[in-house]
């Protein structure tokens, strides 16, 4: 660029006794220019109108102008139905478990408009989706950056190792609700179970343990959720730990080993260190692809209503993971396209919009700030 | 670096401590390795797992084909096709005194006045639809003799194998009560058989009403509908021509010709109908879902490239420092905005926009304008493009990135000016990286479920291309959107849920095939960097 600069400072100007630029070629090159600039700055534009068009919305449902100046039902109850009804001349928005409070007080029965989905709050979404992320990325990272590891530190390069680098980056390609139907077919339907005691559907025991073992599913689970979106992102972790792991340089590890550190001492002081920015980078990317993906949750872990929380009315630990949660994402989906429409959804959907995007968008944006320091802090 | 053994022999540390005869440095190789070999097994796994549920899909399908045909569904279906297209007369007939009655209330006539005025050729209108009256009910009668045959036939088959199922439990007294009736499907082809000289009795009659009827034609005195009333005319005889051809389709048909794997093949790649839960025959045609992937895709791609490249190529090439530190990371950001939020948008705010937007004035002088439907392919596709700008944009930016300072500079010392270097040096030599940009772009399109699902409309149609541009205005459903739509209330191991694996496996080859492409093109006219 300021090659660029310092060529157009010091380009001859009139008077020099050279040839002028014929004009035609320069108001070309203006008008081009200007086409381009207009349109980079109509990809903002458009971006802009989506984030505002949401930030505006959404901030009405989350905010309030009043103490404590965020909507706390809205954040911290469950979704329920709203109920809208006039009583003694006043107008109120009542989602279910007030209005039942409301009724009970007054010790009346009140005839309402209801609302499915319109009222309360989104927390089991919140907390689901949490735990979906967790999930996932505890399995995606211990799986994909160990892997990493061994394919760029110990593996014996060659044309099976090409074969296996080139098939990974494809897989990191390939849609993901294609990724949802696998987790059905696989998890949801075929998940191998083990168990104490007989289940239907088993297959065989480990005799003499009382270990029972069969394909009976998962059932849309938790779990399901977890390996399906792991599986997801595997690809993507895989390959961009190992390009940060690839990108140190050879002379590192090489002056390490020389100076009789075993392999492991070598890469552990010498290449992962340097390397864990990227491999950082690459996993909060992971984080914000797995956070906002609806399809493949779809089919393995979301449940569009669900009363309790994921930790309660449990009846043994392991019901914890076989146990199906709500998700923002598939949330919006919900009431965005299966319910009736009405200004009462459209507060939720707003709302519900919002709170996911700044999640995703924050989790984003932390990457790309990292990603952009990481670029100053080391340059071979 | 892979000669472990001799840095090992040397490294004194490890040799001390061994575990199963193992050292510290091999454990660790061991886990990382075995990581590794769980991560490709999975992977692979996951190809092989599609693969596996796709494949039953063709047998299942070419049997349901074959029970169509055995039970004579097939021969009622020519019967309905002329029906329909009798129909299809019917409307013609009823668009002309349509447009007549609009016609005649434009002229400010009153409802009683432009009745009679109608009147004239009503009688003809009613005449020609009763004509087909005794077809269309003798097809309802087939129709319902097939359907039966099929229900009873499936209804026995199901018997059969609970019974068979008792007896493998070992259940013989309650595999006993079971009662499993022999359905014989020829018996049923027979009858439907047996009825063709009447079905042809049928077709005499229709042809000869239609001759004695068009040979009268009433002229309303309207020169453009006169026109059209000879058009009809045209048609109704060549509908009377073409009776003849579906009279030797059904002479010909045969109950019992065999249905290859092919059929099954041919039915689900060129299929033109995607069908399901119908009381009738389910179809599972690709062609529908695949073209409104295309469609949309397309839309979205040819809104993305100019913007995305030439947002690239600014950003390289003459945005000044400050605008790249702050350019590059928003649009880096949109890439980050989830599928979801991005439908949402669509259906709450843009498909309405592009609705009201289509009514402006400086769209008047286009017929296809105002549109009306709020969700079709051109929404989904506007908002698809702003999730591939991103990637076209960032991997088409390191591609105009990569080439050599040199390449430039050599340029601008021969006098050209600033775009002619870019155009004609530092583009074609990037091209290889644009292309894949693109590719890559078009990939991730293509497989964008939740806008789709969400903004595209899901109507399972062919988009009618004869339409030229009101093309793009139509509802379209796509192959993620109807994976993610339908795969909830399919029952496991049906042929509708092998149905959707085969369409993920398209999907799958199609996303592999474009990466691949992708990455061959950047390796094979990557440019010597000199």
């Amino acid at each position: 660029m300021s090659a660029t600069a310092t060529l157009r400072k010091e380009r001859p100007v009139e008077g020099l006794g050279f040839h002028k630029k014929p004009s035609k070629a320069k108001s070309t090159e203006r008008a081009v220019f200007w086409l381009f600039r207009l349109g980079t700055y109509f990809i903002l534009l458009c971006a802009s109108v989506i984030f505002l068009t949401i930030i505006f919305k959404g901030s009405q449902t989350v905010f309030q102008s009043s103490f404590p100046f965020v909507n706390v039902e809205f954040l911290t109850e469950a979704p329920q139905t709203l109920h809208v009804f006039e009583y003694e001349g006043e107008k109120y928005e009542l989602s279910d478990n007030n209005f039942r409070a409301f009724e009970a007080e007054r010790g009346v029965e009140i005839k309402t408009d209801t609302y499915a989905y319109s009222g309360g709050g989104i927390w089991p979404c919140i907390v689901g989706t949490v735990l979906l992320v967790v999930g996932a990325m505890t399995i995606a990272l211990t799986l994909g950056v160990l892997s990493a590891i061994f394919l760029s530190e110990y593996s014996k390069p060659g044309k099976i190792l090409n074969a296996i680098r080139l098939s990974i980056l494809n897989l990191a390609g390939v849609p993901s609700v294609v990724f949802g139907i696998f987790g059905l077919g696989f998890f949801v339907l075929a998940g191998p179970i083990f168990s104490f005691s007989p289940f239907e559907g088993y297959d065989f025991q480990f005799w003499p343990l009382p270990i029972y073992f069969g394909f009976a599913g998962w059932n849309v689970s938790l779990l399901a959720g977890c390996f399906t979106l792991a599986f997801m992102v595997l690809p993507i972790v895989i390959s961009a730990s190992e390009e940060s792991l690839r990108a140190i340089p050879q002379g590192l590890r090489e002056a390490s080993l020389a100076l009789g550190a075993s392999k492991w001492t070598a890469i552990r002081t010498n290449v992962l260190p340097y390397a864990m920015p990227g491999i950082l980078t690459s996993s909060i990317i992971g984080v914000a692809r797995v956070a906002g993906e609806t399809a493949p949750i779809m089919f393995t872990a979301a449940y569009a209503m669900r009363d309790q929380l994921p930790w309660e009315g449990l009846e043994k630990w392991s019901d914890f993971f076989f146990q199906g949660v709500m998700a923002l994402p598939y949330h919006i989906y919900v009431v965005s396209a299966k319910i009736p429409q009405n200004e009462y959804t459209e507060r939720m959907q707003y709302g519900t919009a919002f709170v996911f995007l700044v999640i995703v968008a924050g989790i984003a944006l932390a990457s790309i700030l990292l990603r952009i320091r990481m670029r100053k802090k080391y340059r071979w | 670096m892979t000669k472990e053994a001799e840095t090992n022999r040397y490294d004194l540390h490890s040799r001390s401590r061994r575990i199963l005869g193992l050292d510290k440095d091999q454990a660790l190789k061991g886990l990382f390795g075995g990581n590794a070999l769980v991560s490709i097994i999975v992977l692979a796994l996951i190809t092989f797992f599609l693969f596996k549920e796709g494949a039953g899909f063709f047998g299942q399908y070419r049997h349901e084909i074959e029970l169509y045909r055995r039970s004579g569904l097939e021969y009622v279906e020519i019967m309905k096709e002329e029906s329909s297209s009798y129909t299809e007369l019917n409307r013609y007939l009823n668009s002309i005194k349509g447009e007549h009655a609009t016609m005649l209330k434009e002229q400010g006539l009153s409802f009683s006045e432009a009745k009679a005025e109608l009147a004239s050729y009503e009688d003809f209108i009613y005449d020609f639809e009763d004509l087909g009256y005794p077809l269309s009910e003798y097809v309802l009668e087939m129709n319902e003799i097939a359907i039966g045959a099929r229900d009873m036939y499936v209804e026995s088959a199901n018997y059969r194998e609970h019974r068979e199922n008792l007896l493998a439990l070992g259940r013989d007294e309650e595999a006993a009560e079971v009662e499993v009736l022999d359905v014989d499907l020829s018996l049923f082809v027979g009858m439907l058989k047996e009825g063709e000289p009447d079905f042809l009795a049928i077709n005499d009659k229709l042809a000869a009403g239609i001759e004695r009827l068009t040979s009268d034609l009433p002229t309303i005195g309207v020169a453009k509908l006169d026109e059209k009333m000879q058009r009809f005319r045209q048609l109704a005889l060549m509908f009377v021509a073409e009776m003849e051809g579906y009279e030797t389709r059904l002479k010909e048909w045969d109950s019992q010709a065999p249905v290859g794997m092919g059929v099954a093949f041919a039915s689900f790649v060129f299929g033109k109908d995607w069908v399901t839960n119908s009381s009738i025959q389910d179809w599972y045609g690709i062609l529908p879902l695949f073209t409104g992937s295309l469609l949309v895709a397309s839309i979205a791609m040819v809104i993305a490239i100019p913007l995305g490249v030439g947002a690239a190529i600014y950003i390289n090439q003459v945005a000044t420092p400050a605008e790249q530190n702050f350019i590059k990371p928003y649009i880096e950001f949109i890439s980050a905005i989830p599928s979801v939020v991005i439908g949402f948008f669509g259906i709450a705010v843009f498909g309405e926009f592009v609705r009201r937007a289509s009514g402006w004035a400086i769209f008047s002088g286009f017929d296809i304008f105002p549109i009306s439907e709020r969700l079709t392919a051109f929404t989904a596709g506007c908002l698809l493009a702003l999730m591939a700008i991103p990637t076209i944009f960032t991997l088409a930016e390191d591609a105009i990135n990569n080439v050599p300072k040199a390449f430039k500079e050599a340029s601008l010392a021969m006098g050209a000016t600033r775009l002619q270097t870019t155009m004609r040096i530092i583009v074609p030599t990037s091209l290889s990286g644009i292309i894949s940009a693109i590719l890559l772009g078009f990939g991730r399109v293509i497989g964008e479920t939740m806008v789709v699902l969400l903004c595209a409309g899901n109507r399972i149609e062919i988009p009618d291309f004869t339409n030229g541009v009101a093309t793009f205005f139509e509802p379209v459903h796509t192959m993620t959107g109807i994976i993610a739509q339908e795969l909830g209330e399919v029952v496991n191991g049906s042929i509708h849920y092998r149905a959707l694996f085969m369409v993920g496996m398209v999907l799958f080859l199609l996303s592999l095939l474009i990466n691949y492409l992708a990455q061959k093109i950047v390796l094979k006219y990557q440019i010597s960097r000199g």
